[in-house]
């Protein structure tokens, strides 16, 4: 219900009740009045006929008492009029036939009829008496204190309640009258002092609604002028937050660029616009190389002005109608509208890499950052926003995969990789459940003089249409999808259960390495290994966790918590791949390691290169100093082998000494080894090899 | 007037056939002479005043006797001029000076002043020359003779001069052994409302007329049915018609036979019934005897009418 219909109805009501209060006062107070006037005449009249009629009482003339009882009976007003002597007994016979009272209660009683016998003129009075619209009068006749008669009169309220009924229409008019004219003019008078500025704040509150911040007119100083004030405060004030959220929900607030959201309605809009005028355009993801070792080296605040500065770069590279957005972390996204030549968008990227790539001061050292990009054109490689980006991402980790700088268009090969990528995803779920991993076991010897030291914990994926997935392309898989947790724990498991076996066997498997995830570092790894190694009831010197440089960045002091932890447990530990990473020298300081295994990459060259022997021995001398040991790792020659004892290398593990043995074929080993010398059971491993 | 018109061209007539034209001249003289001076003599006579006892309102009185008294102008050629009294007492005073040349009155008043008028005729009322007193009771009362009424109260209409309703009934309560004290004699204003009276119970009895109990206005204010007759008088004549004593024969003859032709044309029983009545029957003093023989046991001689 409207305000002004609510409003004008409670009018309404409060002036009905008003006034039906007052009119009812009003009529009781006129009945009253009218009934005290009735009674007044009836009594004159009564007064006088009983003044007169003693005479004719006492000269028995009873025809000139039934013709004042007549001219009584005919008054306005009066029922009856009856002269009754002392009992009761009437001594007139007239009546009123035309008395509508007389005839309800006389039965038989005619209009024309004016004579009734006594018998019916005291029923006759006797039902009147009771009568609610007659009111009975008494007046007694007396001579000489002597009452004679008594003149009974009956007056009829029923000409004072049509008087009263009438008064009520007329009442009831006039205030309906007047509740309509004050109904109607409080109506007009609200719809246009209040209801009129109402609206215009309701139509104003819409246009907030649809976004249009439009200010009311204060054409007042009263409340409604206050409420239309604070409503244009109001208004102005969600403009400014709503531009605020617009701009928070929409722009990047580190580099002012448009946000993932804004880049994909833009994209959204230039799909239409496309699709609309048969135009192509470009879409680029932009990735930079290697962010992490700028933000763990240099802080994240160095990080953050790094962005900022590649953004201004890439900004400057662009149209004015390119749209360059943020979409996270050091992932950038750039729209290039109507530009599909892929030689143009080409060119436009090769300018961006460029910009990315100029060498930058922060923090006082000369930092230099590549990126990758990846490109899509519409319509070609999608029409879609959600398969633009996704082959634009495509095509961004196909760059990334081919190094630093790298530009990549899309090619729907690439989405047969990405296929492939999501079939196998599916597979790793089911992996345990269909015991379809195995571990192998990669011995360590020691350099010097080729005695087994130890083993490496290799893990290994059967697939049963595939064949063997090579790690490489499943463990990261698994590391992205959690999985990598429950199949670290079950390694873990495998080679503590085989460690107790071949103890059990009396077979001397010295020490296993098995790598960690940085994933599995953080979840609850403490009470696991604590659980395994209790359960197998092995003493924790005898495994042996590789973690590689990667693991490190993420969070030093957690990580370096955890292994402290686990380190306090007896458990040690070897920094795996070293040189591929970032080679930090600090990561060395800041955790403790008992081990640093050289890369594959680096031992490869190692005969024919100078300067990668070189490099090994410094990287074994540099480990030496922190009292660590060195296993050089994918030793496949005799010549490695015999540079590698020159430059004091501790351990060595590769082909040369032995590939991967599957459970049996290691147990094998173990046992030969257990039953030769040490110099024998090295000539053994090595020929093996 | 056209009685006195016809007699004239009969006698011309006669005298025309004789031939004799002076003869004629001195007979029409004669005539004209004979025609015009009676009824010049009429006209200087004073007018005939004719008195109405009060029975009535002067008024009513006045409006159902005005036309009988138009008629004996006319007829009798001689103003008849109808006199109303205020009251009972100043009519009474003309009867007994006999300032009335013909009055009428109830049958105890002629009796007392037949010494100055004689009756030439009477009333017919209801188709009737006599009527007769009656003594009422309820017929819810219980009493069914006149002896019960001793020690009770009986009402009268009219007064003690009142032939019907109080002098035939008392004669009746005389003939049953009843004398004035053995019962409490109350008067009511007319011979109406001592029936009224009786049925509304204010009284034991009621003596009035026999008839009375049919005129309508009883009818209208009461039921008859509840009362009775306990008993009824002989048949006396009714009211009277007389004329002062001195009056000639003639005249009074005329009068007389005026008014008992009333009765035979048109314009008679238009009067008739303006004055309530339904003819005049002759009447003469004898009549009136066994009026006179009642009266004198009711009614003390030296009493005269009130």
């Amino acid at each position: 219900m409207r305000l002004a219909t609510r409003f004008v109805l409670i009018v309404v009501g409060i002036l009905s009740v008003t006034l039906a209060i007052n009119t009812y006062f009003f009529l009781r107070s006129q009945g009253m009045t009218l009934e005290q006037q009735l009674t007044e005449r009836g009594r004159v009249v009564g007064h006088l006929i009983a003044l007169i009629s003693p005479e004719a009482i006492l000269a028995f003339d009873f025809l000139t008492l039934n013709e004042y009882a007549r001219e009584v009976s005919l008054l306005r007003d009066v029922v009856y009029g009856v002269i009754v002597d002392n009992d009761g007994k009437p001594l007139t016979s007239f009546v009123n036939g035309s008395d509508q009272h007389n005839r309800a209660s006389l039965d038989g009683l005619e209009a024309g009829s004016n004579s009734v016998d006594p018998r019916a003129l005291q029923t006759l009075l006797q039902r009147l008496a009771d009568h609610p619209d007659v009111i009975p009068m008494d007046f007694p006749i007396i001579y000489e204190d002597r009452t004679l008669a008594h003149l009974r009169v009956g007056i009829s309220r029923a000409e004072l309640k049509a008087q009263a009924d009438e008064q009520l229409v007329q009442q009831f008019a006039i205030y309906a009258i007047i509740i309509a004219f004050l109904s109607t003019a409080i109506y007009l008078v609200f719809r246009c002092s209040v209801m009129r500025r109402l609206e215009q704040l309701i139509e104003a509150s819409r246009h907030i609604g649809r976004g249009e911040f439009k200010q009311v007119r204060v054409s007042s100083r009263d409340e409604l002028g206050q409420l239309a004030e604070a409503f244009n405060a109001m208004a102005t004030a969600i403009a400014d937050e709503q531009a605020k959220l617009h701009y928070q929900a929409n722009y990047d607030a580190l580099t002012a660029q448009p946000n993932r959201h804004l880049a994909i309605e833009r994209l959204k809009q230039e799909i239409r616009s496309a699709h609309r005028h048969r135009h192509r355009f470009a879409l680029m993801f932009i990735d930079l190389n290697d962010f992490k070792v700028v933000n763990d080296t240099l802080g994240h605040a160095t990080g953050d002005l790094l962005l900022k500065l590649v953004s201004g770069r890439l900004r400057t590279q662009l149209r004015e109608e390119d749209t360059l957005a943020r979409l996270g972390g050091d992932e950038f996204l750039v729209l290039l509208p109507r530009t599909g030549d892929a030689a143009k968008v080409k060119d436009v990227a090769d300018r961006l890499l460029a910009a990315t790539s100029e060498p930058t001061l922060l923090s006082g050292r000369e930092v230099v950052v590549h990126s990758s990009i990846g490109i899509a054109l519409y319509p070609d490689d999608g029409e879609t926003v959600e398969s633009l980006m996704a082959n634009a991402d495509n095509a961004m980790y196909q760059a990334k995969r081919h190094g630093r700088s790298s530009i990549c268009f899309f090619t729907q090969q690439m989405n047969a990789q990405v296929r492939e990528r999501l079939q196998l995803e599916q597979d790793l779920n089911k992996v345990l459940a269909r015991n379809e991993l195995y571990a192998v076991y990669q011995p360590i010897c020691r350099c010097a003089d080729g005695a087994y030291a130890g083993a490496e914990v290799l893990l290994r994926w059967e697939h049963p249409e595939r064949g063997p997935i090579n790690p490489a392309m499943f463990i990261p898989l698994a590391e992205s999808t959690g999985q990598i947790v429950d199949i670290g724990n079950w390694v873990l498991c495998r080679a503590a259960r085989q460690l107790r076996r071949w103890l059990d066997q009396g077979l001397a498997p010295g020490h296993l390495a098995v790598n960690l995830s940085r994933v599995q570092l953080l979840e609850g790894l403490e009470q696991t290994l604590d659980q395994i190694l209790r359960d197998h009831d092995l003493p924790p010197r005898m495994l042996e966790l590789e973690i590689t440089e990667n693991v490190l960045l993420d969070d030093h002091y957690q990580v370096a918590d955890v292994l402290a932890r686990l380190r306090a447990m007896g458990i040690s530990f070897s920094l795996d791949d070293f040189g591929t990473g970032y080679s930090s020298l600090s990561y060395l300081r800041r955790f403790s390691f008992d081990t640093l295994k050289i890369d594959r990459s680096f031992i490869a060259p190692l005969c024919d290169d100078p300067e990668a022997a070189v490099l090994v021995r410094t990287i074994i001398a540099m480990a030496h100093s922190l009292s660590l040991a060195v296993v050089a790792e994918g030793v496949e020659t005799h010549t490695q082998l015999e540079l590698l004892r020159e430059l004091d290398c501790d351990y060595v593990q590769g082909y040369l000494i032995s590939p991967p043995l599957c459970e049996d074929e290691f147990a094998e080993l173990l046992v030969r080894l257990a039953g030769g010398t040490k110099a024998a059971a090295a000539i053994q491993v090595s020929r093996n090899g | 007037m056209s009685t006195v018109g016809q007699r004239s061209p009969e006698a011309a007539t006669s005298r025309w056939r004789a031939g004799s034209l002076s003869g004629l001249l001195l007979a029409l003289s004669v005539l004209v002479a004979a025609w015009w001076l009676p009824v010049a003599s009429a006209a200087a006579e004073p007018p005939l005043e004719m008195g109405i006892f009060p029975r009535r309102h002067a008024t009513l009185t006045n409006e159902l006797h005005a036309p009988l008294a138009d008629y004996l102008s006319r007829e009798l050629g001689r103003e008849v001029r109808l006199v109303t009294a205020r009251d009972f007492d100043a009519f009474w005073a003309g009867v007994e000076q006999a300032q009335f040349d013909i009055v009428h009155y109830n049958q105890f008043h002629y009796v007392r002043s037949s010494d100055r008028y004689r009756v030439i005729a009477h009333n017919k009322e209801f188709g009737s020359g006599v009527v007769a007193g009656a003594i009422y009771v309820r017929k819810d009362s219980g009493i069914t003779n006149l002896a019960q009424l001793r020690g009770r109260t009986i009402v009268f209409g009219g007064g003690r001069d009142a032939m019907m309703s109080y002098i035939l009934p008392s004669y009746l309560l005389l003939q049953a052994g009843l004398q004035p004290d053995d019962y409490e004699a109350v008067f009511s204003r007319n011979p109406p409302n001592s029936l009224i009276a009786l049925y509304y119970k204010q009284v034991d009895a009621s003596g009035a007329g026999d008839i009375l109990i049919d005129l309508p206005v009883v009818r209208e204010a009461i039921d008859p049915d509840t009362l009775m007759h306990l008993s009824v008088t002989e048949p006396v004549l009714h009211l009277p018609w007389a004329v002062r004593n001195d009056m000639p024969e003639s005249l009074s003859r005329r009068i007389q036979a005026l008014l008992v032709g009333l009765e035979t044309h048109e314009e008679g029983r238009a009067i008739l019934k303006r004055a309530q009545m339904t003819g005049f029957g002759a009447a003469e003093d004898a009549d009136y005897d066994p009026h006179r023989r009642i009266i004198e046991q009711v009614v003390p001689a030296a009493e005269a009418p009130r």
